[in-house]
């Protein structure tokens, strides 16, 4: 037998940001009713696994959690991203084919810093997976396909600047919904140009329109970048019943985009509909995962009829999907000192809204413009925790594959920092060591971590 | 005074307890008759007790088990309403389905109501194909039984002499396939089990026995012989459970121990975790498919005393069939049981035919008897401690769905190895050696199933399952829907799920054994509509504790 299709299904049914907070235990009830009445697990093409923890310093490996990751993290995000740790293994070992981390809360608003829940996620469970593997096993080019209705804008900001892992996020036009981002101009830092592919749609996408972005766009960049893994980043909320977006995608719609996609992994995002969506969805994603017959999961509202693509909505994704396509094939045509306007440094101002705390970060992001590497980056962060404390940051994150020079001028950033009066913690991300500092000036505290 | 019967393929084993104490045991051969089996195990046990003394009788038996496997049971249409989702088509290949529209969702919804067209074209389509007994089944017709009520009244309504089961009375769990596969065994096999229990009435009544008689089930509880004839399915693969229990009243409680049982063709494993022998996370298996049957976590190993050996190169290979009796025997082909003999663990046989057995396979490559006879030792106990370390890593990817039991999941190791079967003395202390445990022989191994049928414990469980939006209940085991009266919170969901336990035991004659009531799961969740708490979701399990109802002995004998 061919192999199987791995899943950890983590409903977490003992934790919920609040009682009536869309992200609520209750979210996955229906799916595991669901699939467990069709027996699914059952199937042979089908593995289940147990959850394990993702370990502190994994996540240390992707964000500066404020002012540490014990304070950010609950044991509950440690489990969703060790998840997907787990079947990344598997799928690395050759144990199964691809997986399903079916698994809540979800992480794709988690960007690299963290001073609370944005879009009910705290940690991003696709950059510690991501991140992971190419610690682990040298894995060198990822893309990360996030098919939420939302823009994952957490995953952006982790890869802005990282030519090897080409994040696709296609959503609702920021205009209409949060996070208000996710447009064709953010291609990604001047190292990593077009590796970052915004396709903002209008309301009212169908099936028909989605497949044609998948077709026509996605499907073909896929193709040029020639991934080694590929992260499927599951947000399930386009779907036609979704109480926060306004598309109208099916079951069918999605489990014949998991299809063509062929993802190393799913990662389950959004989704909110969890009676009329998610069973459903869910239970489509994981027969095509698994090479089985979907046909019949169809919605019991659904209704053939009522599923006319407007005109409209056609016409402009047909004018998004040529604009991208444009922007891509003419994307060697840029080198990075032009992009960067000629600067040894390329530098922009982020305001971070966290929804759920109404948290207001400001951070200055500055990246080395570097013939050798894609730079470090140094991050200036500060924001007022809801406890009323305010905290002011400088985060270093060295890339994998960085070059010597980098390396050492953001070691001797690191050491400058812990100079300066302003910040109140001082952190360095060492990804080509794999190791992690953090220097609390309070107290002259200094703790390293190495994987 | 308790009886314990374990009606095995080969021998029926029988012993009477007198609290702690085996007071007699029994074995016989198993007849083709089980009831002749039946019957010399018993007098064998009763020469000299009264039978007014005996207050409970226990069986375990392969009847349904053998049914099963040897089909030989009557032909069962089987008639289905899937609804969205899964096709069902490999379902299809294995049994003669009829599909009918209508379906049931998560919460017991009507989502599609079923097409009365369509029971005469179910009704012709069983009339032409000859069946008179029926399986219908609706997927989350636990949660809501109507449409199957509907359709098996139809049929019955047109001929009431056949036999039709519903979906929902023959398993209560989620899980459709299952589901439909306890449905079809159970409309199987009924009138066949039926002629047994009568007849194990019968034979009781001969011998003026009037205590009650429980059925050994795969989980390793019991169920009065009366309740048995609603779920005979449940009393398959009940011999691994005896087993196990019998191991769990042989060493001292509490302990974690690791159950090998070597038979002739086969080691079976088992696992007591801090006392408690741990259930398989799914179903009892049948074929390739799996039943709702609740069963004891049981691996096999096809390897035993009788398995032959033989020499292909340099290399000896066990395989997994029996040839007969081992060469020390009489029997034609070399064994495990003859390297036992050279070894001198055991005394079983003839020790120059067990010499001869070795030097068949050894002297082509130069190698001394006893090296032999070790290194075959040896490749038993290397495949029987591979499949110990992957029932563990099976154990250890059990799902979790809460985040405190992924917290609480931690590696356990077993303290023992208990070694039961014929082989047992032979091979356990070295398993346990490279397990780095205690190896222990039990007193009474041999008859240690028979033990595990005596002492086990009628167990009940209660799954209930509220929603206040709705306002109504459904009681799993009982196939029951009904009204909530009014509001109900979490403790009042614990309180109706209880009283139905009790209600349960009643009806069964076994309010005595239920001293106790366990909350094995709680879980309440808001249902939420528009940002508001429309209503709350109860999912309640109750059971009767788990266990044995005695201990017997010391706990076993340590070896040195
Ligand atoms: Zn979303
Ligand atoms: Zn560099």
């Amino acid at each position: 037998m061919s192999k199987k299709t791995g899943v950890i299904f983590f409903p977490a049914f003992d934790w919920a940001i609040s009682p009536t907070h869309p992200e609520r235990e209750e979210r996955l009830l229906y799916t595991r009713d669901q699939m467990f009445e069709e027996g699914i697990l059952d199937l042979p093409e089908i593995q289940q696994y147990a959850p394990r923890m993702a370990s502190k310093h994994d996540i240390a490996r992707v964000h500066f959690c404020v002012p540490n990751v014990e304070e950010q993290v609950l044991d509950a995000h440690r489990i969703a991203a060790g998840a997907a740790i787990d079947l990344g293994d598997r799928v690395m070992a050759g144990e199964i084919a691809n997986g399903f981390a079916l698994v809540r809360p979800p992480g794709h608003h988690a960007m690299r810093v963290v001073h609370g829940n944005r879009g009910f996620c705290n940690i991003n469970n696709e950059a510690v997976l991501v991140e992971y593997l190419r610690k682990t096993y040298g894995v060198k080019k990822i893309a990360i396909v996030d098919t939420d209705v939302h823009h994952g804008d957490g995953t952006q900001d982790i890869f802005y600047h990282d030519p090897d892992v080409l994040f696709i996020s296609f959503h609702q036009d920021g205009r209409t919904i949060y996070p208000g981002t996710g447009f064709t101009y953010e291609l990604g830092g001047p190292g990593a140009y077009a590796s970052t592919i915004n396709i903002p749609l209008p309301p009212g996408v169908t099936d028909s329109g989605l497949h044609y972005v998948m077709d026509h766009l996605i499907l073909p960049i896929l193709k040029d970048f020639q991934p080694d893994f590929v992260v499927n980043s599951a947000g399930q909320d386009n779907h036609f019943t979704d109480p926060l977006g306004r598309m109208k995608i099916t079951a069918q719609g999605y489990a014949r985009l998991t299809e063509k996609l062929k993802p190393n992994l799913a990662v389950l995002e959004g989704g909110y509909a969890i009676e009329t969506a998610l069973p459903y969805v869910n239970l489509a994603i994981l027969l095509a995962l698994a090479g089985k017959d979907y046909t019949s999961v169809v919605e019991p509202e659904y209704n053939p009829a009522k599923f006319k693509e407007s005109p409209k909505v056609t016409s402009e994704i047909g004018r998004v999907v040529e604009e991208l396509q444009e922007i891509w094939a003419k994307r060697h045509q840029f080198d990075k000192y032009t992009l960067a306007k000629g600067t040894g440094f390329y530098q922009r101002t982020k305001p971070i809204f966290y929804d759920t705390h109404y948290i207001e970060e400001k951070q200055i992001e500055k990246v080395r413009v570097c013939d050798q590497c894609s730079g470090f980056i140094s991050l200036d962060s500060q924001a007022y925790h809801p406890n009323g404390k305010h905290y002011r940051i400088c985060a270093i994150s060295i890339p994998f594959q960085s070059c010597k020079s980098c390396q050492a001028e953001a070691w001797e950033s690191y050491e400058q920092a812990k100079g300066d009066p302003h910040f109140d913690y001082i952190y360095l991300q060492d990804k080509s060591t794999d190791t992690f500092m953090i220097y609390q000036r309070l107290g002259n505290r200094e703790i390293r971590s190495d994987g | 005074m308790l009886i314990g019967i374990d009606v095995g393929g080969t021998c029926t084993d029988a012993v009477l307890l007198d609290g702690g104490a085996v007071c007699a045991t029994a074995k016989v051969e198993t007849q083709d008759d089980l009831l002749i089996s039946l019957g010399d195990a018993l007098d064998n046990l009763l020469k000299g007790i009264p039978s007014h003394k005996i207050e409970r009788v226990v069986f375990s038996t392969t009847l349904v088990t053998n049914l099963i496997a040897e089909k030989k049971y009557d032909p069962v249409g089987v008639v289905i309403m899937p609804g969205p989702g899964r096709t069902f088509s490999d379902l299809r290949d294995q049994d003669d389905v009829f599909c009918l529209n209508g379906a049931i969702d998560y919460r017991g919804r009507e989502i599609i109501p079923l097409q009365p067209s369509q029971m005469e074209e179910v009704l012709a389509w069983l009339e032409a194909k000859g069946y008179n007994k029926v399986a219908v089944i609706g997927k989350f017709s636990t949660r809501n039984n109507s449409h199957e009520v509907k359709v098996a009244d139809f049929i019955n309504k047109h001929h009431p002499d056949w036999q039709v089961e519903m979906g929902h009375r023959a398993g209560g769990k989620l899980n459709f396939p299952r589901r439909i596969a306890n449905t079809v065994l159970t409309c199987a096999t009924r009138q066949k089990y039926r002629y047994f229990t009568k007849a194990v009435r019968d034979a009781m009544a001969r011998r003026n026995i009037t205590a009650t008689v429980f059925i050994l089930k795969a989980d390793g509880g019991t169920l009065p012989l009366s309740a048995s004839e609603e779920v005979p399915v449940e009393t398959i693969f009940s011999g691994p459970a005896a087993s196990t229990l019998g191991v769990q009243a042989l060493t001292p409680p509490g302990e974690t121990s690791l159950v090998v049982d070597i038979g002739g063709t086969t080691t079976d494993l088992a696992l007591v975790l801090s006392g408690n022998p741990l259930l398989a996370s799914k179903g009892a298996k049948i074929g390739e498919r799996y039943t709702q049957v609740r069963a004891l976590a049981v691996h096999s190993v096809p390897v035993g005393g009788d398995s032959v050996v033989e020499r292909v190169g340099k290399e000896f290979i066990i395989y997994s069939e029996r040839m007969g009796p081992a060469y020390c025997l009489g029997g034609p082909m070399p064994t495990p049981t003859d390297a036992l003999r050279v070894m001198g663990i055991s005394q079983i046989g003839d020790e120059d035919r067990a010499h001869e057995a070795m030097t068949i396979l050894g002297a082509p490559l130069g190698m001394g008897v006893r090296e032999v006879a070790q290194a075959i030792v040896n490749l038993v106990i290397d495949m029987v401690v591979v499949e110990i370390e992957r029932m563990y890593m099976e154990w250890e990817q059990e799902p979790a769905y809460r985040v405190w039991e992924v917290i609480q999941k931690c590696k356990v190791r077993p303290q023992n190895v208990v070694g039961v079967g014929g082989g047992a003395a032979g091979f356990v202390p070295q398993i346990a050696a490279r397990l780095g445990c205690t190896p222990i022989l039990p007193p009474h191994a041999p008859v240690a199933n028979a033990i595990g049928a005596a002492v086990a414990r009628p167990t009940l469980q209660v799954n209930l399952m509220a929603d206040t939006e709705r306002q109504i209940y459904i009681v799993e085991e009982e196939g029951y829907q009904g009204q909530l009266a009014g509001k109900l919170d979490e403790l009042s969901a614990v309180e109706l799920t209880k009283s139905w336990l009790l209600k349960r035991a009643e009806k069964m004659n076994l309010r005595s054994y239920v001293d106790e009531i366990e909350i094995i799961n709680q879980d309440v969740f808001n249902v939420v509509r528009d940002w508001q708490t429309t209503g709350r979701l109860f999912h309640i399990s109750v059971q009767t504790p788990r266990g044995i109802l005695a201990h017997i002995g010391t706990g076993g004998r340590f070896l040195p």
